[in-house]
C-alpha cells in the first residue's frame, strides 16, 4: 500500500549484479554475526542483554547499498544489523560489545550504545522512539550545510505509537528534511502484538497525516526493499523531503535473547522461520545466474573468518582504564 | 588446554539459574556445539551447547542453583 505513487515493475530501480551480491554479503554478515553473538552468550563468555536481529537482515542490507559513507543512520537497541550494513568495522564493534578500550566507544557504551561516526553510524539508542528526533537534527544540519547527505532513522513498530514519532514526521515534512523514516515492523512491540497496541492496520498510513509519502513494503524482499529505498533516498537527496517506509519483517529470537515467546504462536514463528530471507535470496541469486555457489561459499567463509578474528581481538583487548571513567563525559579541565 | 563450562546469562534480568540436567555423562567425548546441559532461568529453559570439543569433566550438580558466570565443568 502506498499513499503516494512509487515506481513499480519495470520502472522500479533494479540493483545491478554486483549490488545484488553486495546485498547478500551484508545479509550474510548480519546473519553469521548474530549466530556468533548468540553462541558466545550461550557459552557464558560474554554477558549482555542481546536483541537478536535474525530474520531482519534484508532491510538494512538493501537500504545501505544506496548510501554513501558520509550518509548517516540512527538506530535502536535491536540495531547491530543496521550498524554492520552501514560498515561499522567488526573488531571495534565486538570490542565495544565486550566492554573493551579498543571498542567504538572505548568500551563505555556497550551493545546498546554502538556509535561509529567514521562510517556514518551515529547513534544506537535504548529509548524507544528516540532515534527519530536525532535523525531530524542530523538531516537539518545536512540541509543547512547543503551537503546532499541523507539520514536514515530506524525504529520498530511500537515506536510509531510514541509522541516523538509524530513530532518528528511533522517537523521533517514541514522543513523538507533529507531523512527517511524506516519502520522495521516485526509485528511485536517487545512482548505486545501489533494489533493490541497500534490503531491503524498499516503504519505507512500515518504518513498522510504529515503530508509525506508513505509505503508498506515486504522488508524481507531485497528487490522491493532496494527499489523503494533507492527512490526515497534520491528524493531526500534532491531536497524533496522525507519518506516513511514501513518494512514488514519478523524477528526469529524474540524481544530479548532468552525469551520463551509466550506471546506468539508456534505456528507463526515456524512459518516465519521457514521463509528465512537469507537462504531464499541466496538460492535466487544462484538460480538467476547472478552468482555461483562457489562465489557465495567463498564470501561466507571470508565473513566467518572476519567474525572469528573480531571476537578473538575483542576478548584479548584490555578493559578501559580507570581514568577513562569520566573522559568523554565531562569537559576536560582547561578546555573552555 | 581446558575450556571452562560457564553458566551463561540468557535473558535481561537473569542473575542465577538452575542446572536442570546434564545431557552427557562425566568423561564423555563431546563436540563443539553439542548440547551438554539444560539450564532453567525465571523466563525459560535452554539447552546449552559445548564451547569446545574434547572430554567433559563435570563439577556442577544437577538440580543446584548457580550464579551466572559460575564454572560448572571443563572440556579437555
Amino acid at each position: 500500500m502506498a499513499t503516494t505513487s512509487f515506481a513499480t515493475g519495470a520502472n522500479a530501480a533494479q540493483p545491478d549484479a554486483a549490488t545484488q551480491i553486495e546485498i547478500y554479503r551484508r545479509m550474510n554478515l548480519i546473519m553469521q554475526n548474530d549466530e556468533a553473538s548468540r553462541k558466545i552468550i550461550r557459552s557464558g563468555r560474554l554477558m549482555m542483554p542481546y536483541y537478536s536481529q535474525r530474520g531482519q537482515e534484508v532491510i538494512p542490507s538493501a537500504i545501505s547499498v544506496n548510501l554513501n559513507d558520509d550518509d548517516k543512520i540512527c538506530t535502536i537497541y535491536r540495531g547491530i544489523h543496521d550498524m554492520l550494513a552501514k560498515g561499522v568495522p567488526l573488531r571495534a564493534l565486538w570490542a565495544e560489545i565486550a566492554g573493551k578500550v579498543t571498542g567504538t566507544c572505548k568500551g563505555k557504551g556497550g551493545p546498546m550504545h554502538i556509535t561509529h561516526p567514521a562510517s556514518g553510524a551515529i547513534l544506537t539508542t535504548g529509548i524507544v522512539g528516540s532515534s527519530m528526533p536525532i535523525a531530524n537534527g542530523l538531516a537539518w544540519a545536512a540541509k543547512l550545510d547543503k551537503t546532499r547527505q541523507v539520514t536514515i532513522a530506524n525504529f520498530g513498530d511500537g515506536a510509531s505509537n510514541i509522541g516523538a514519532f509524530h513530532e518528528s514526521l511533522n517537523l521533517a515534512s514541514l522543513w523538507k528534511l533529507p531523512v527517511i523514516f524506516v519502520c522495521q515492523n516485526n509485528r511485536f512491540a517487545e512482548h505486545t502484538r501489533y494489533e493490541n497496541g497500534t490503531s491503524v492496520d498499516q503504519i505507512s498510513k500515518r504518513a498522510a497525516g504529515y503530508g509525506m509519502p508513505g509505503i508498506t513494503v515486504d522488508g524481507n524482499d531485497p528487490y522491493e526493499m532496494y527499489a523503494v529505498a533507492n527512490e526515497a533516498i534520491n528524493r531526500a537527496r534532491d531536497g524533496e523531503g522525507p519518506t516513511l517506509i514501513e518494512a514488514m519483517t519478523f524477528r526469529f529470537f524474540g524481544h530479548v535473547f532468552g525469551d520463551d515467546d509466550f506471546y506468539m504462536t508456534k505456528e507463526e514463528k515456524s512459518a516465519a522461520m521457514a521463509a528465512d530471507p537469507v537462504p531464499l535470496y541466496r538460492a535466487k541469486l544462484i538460480a538467476n545466474g547472478v552468482a555461483t555457489e562457489e562465489t557465495l561459499a567463498a564470501l561466507e567463509t571470508d565473513i566467518a573468518a572476519q567474525i572469528a578474528d573480531a571476537i578473538e581481538f575483542a576478548l584479548a583487548s584490555a578493559p578501559p582504564p580507570l581514568e577513562e571513567l569520566t573522559r568523554d563525559v565531562y569537559a576536560e579541565q582547561g578546555v573552555a | 588446554m581446558a575450556t571452562d563450562i560457564i553458566l551463561p546469562k540468557i535473558g535481561f534480568s537473569m542473575t542465577e539459574g538452575v542446572l536442570a540436567e546434564w545431557l552427557v555423562a562425566d568423561g564423555a567425548t563431546v563436540t563443539e556445539g553439542q548440547p551438554i546441559f539444560s539450564l532453567e532461568s525465571d523466563k525459560s529453559t535452554n539447552e546449552v551447547e559445548s564451547p569446545a570439543a574434547g572430554v567433559i569433566k563435570i563439577t556442577g550438580v544437577a538440580g543446584d542453583t548457580y550464579e551466572v558466570g559460575a564454572i560448572i565443568g571443563t572440556i579437555e
